[in-house]
């Protein structure tokens, strides 16, 4: 499974989700959008929208931090 | 299973609710969807008394821990009550999970949540350029031009979050006056980035793939004018989370629930709550905490017939 994570500093749901994946054990990479201007794109051109978080889960999108949406995609996929 | 109590919020209120409980040896549960409460995306909280300065993050955690050391409270995180029904005399939540819990008695500590501006484009452009969190996205704002709408003490703390990053920033109000604390508006009034307009209405967002701007009435002049920014933060107070207890309880005009300030208690027998859902004149952490203790203390009576 491969999770990118596009945060900003001092976001709370960026931390809430990187606490919530690490709880799982799941590993994930982190992408600050603030100073990469790179990954920004990269969001943008994923999610369509220019907020923080963004959850890249294995392709699959998500924005914001849903727990529920995110635990029911971590079931189907282990 | 049959709660004596249940307990519906994970801020402030509930958790202080849960402590306590626990702490009488009353059977409860508490459902959250996650802990908190409204200050959770605070970047500095400056008033929480024991605490010089704390983070909304870290007051959620510590809020979380002091509760999940205590003995004999059941908790239901990542789950909200959608619906509440009352049956033989007892209350049964009815959970977005489609959990069913039941208890005699309620203590309602859902708060509140944000107002929108209810304008054509805001949810079209949500993410894409209006913004309600401004501690989270204000750093995508570097070197842009945004606009905070209201003047409260909330728009004060987005206004300074963004003066960070952002190259302009217009802080705009429906009213004609600046309602936040006197200390910041002076720092924000002297900072030259910072143009404030009042007395406006905004009519509707403008944009194409993203946020472009909006068209505001100006009061003062009463003509239609455009402002192009590449964002805006909305901080235009909040709506009571009291629908899921209305048909139940007395609520006020603006939604809050009415109790009476000596016990917590609704007009509702076995239904008691406190915090931001409540008509409590000042909507306050610390305030949440006491009252939230106050209403268990009366709910234990209550269970023992005291």
């Amino acid at each position: 499974m491969k999770v990118i994570i596009y945060t900003a500093p001092n976001c709370v749901y960026c931390q809430m989700a990187k606490d919530f994946f690490s709880k799982k054990g799941v590993s994930y990479e982190e992408k600050d959008v603030s100073y990469d201007q790179g990954a920004f794109g990269e969001m943008v051109k994923k999610s369509h929208q220019k907020g923080v978080p963004v959850i890249d889960i294995n392709n699959e999108v998500f924005v914001g931090f849903n727990r529920n949406d995110i635990e029911k995609i971590l079931k189907i996929l282990k | 299973m049959i709660y004596d109590l249940a307990i519906i919020g994970g801020g402030p209120a509930g958790v202080a609710a849960g402590i306590y409980a626990a702490r009488k040896k009353i059977e409860s549960v508490i459902i959250t969807d996650f802990f908190g409460g409204q200050s959770l995306i605070s970047a500095s909280i400056e008033n929480w008394i024991g605490d010089k300065s704390i983070s909304g993050f870290d007051l959620a955690k510590k809020l979380e821990n002091h509760l999940r050391f205590q003995q004999g409270i059941d908790i239901v995180e990542g789950d909200t009550v959608l619906r509440i029904i009352k049956e033989r005399g007892r209350f049964v939540c009815i959970t977005k999970n489609n959990k069913k819990i039941e208890a005699k008695t309620l203590f309602i500590a859902s708060g509140s949540r944000r107002r929108k501006l209810d304008i054509p484009g805001e949810k079209e452009f949500e993410g894409r350029g209006v913004f309600y969190c401004s501690t989270c996205d204000a750093p995508l704002f570097k070197d842009k031009v945004v606009a905070v709408v209201g003047a409260g003490n909330a728009g004060l703390e987005a206004v300074q979050d963004l003066s960070l990053y952002a190259k302009k920033i217009y802080l705009v109000d429906q009213a004609d006056t600046i309602k936040g604390d006197v200390v910041t508006r002076e720092r924000i009034e002297k900072n030259e980035k910072i143009k404030i307009i009042l007395n406006i209405q905004i009519n509707k967002i403008l944009g194409d793939k993203f946020l472009t701007g909006f068209i505001y009435l100006d009061r003062n002049t009463s003509q239609e004018n455009k402002l192009d920014i590449d964002g805006v933060f909305v901080e235009i107070g909040s709506v009571p989370n009291s629908e899921i207890v209305k048909d139940f309880v007395e609520i006020n005009n603006a939604g809050e629930i009415i109790v009476d300030h000596k016990t917590q208690q609704t007009s509702m027998l076995g239904i008691w709550a406190a915090g931001d859902v409540t008509d409590v004149l000042y909507k306050q952490n610390n305030i949440s905490v006491g009252d939230a203790i106050k209403a268990v203390l009366n709910i234990n009576e209550y269970l023992r017939g005291v």
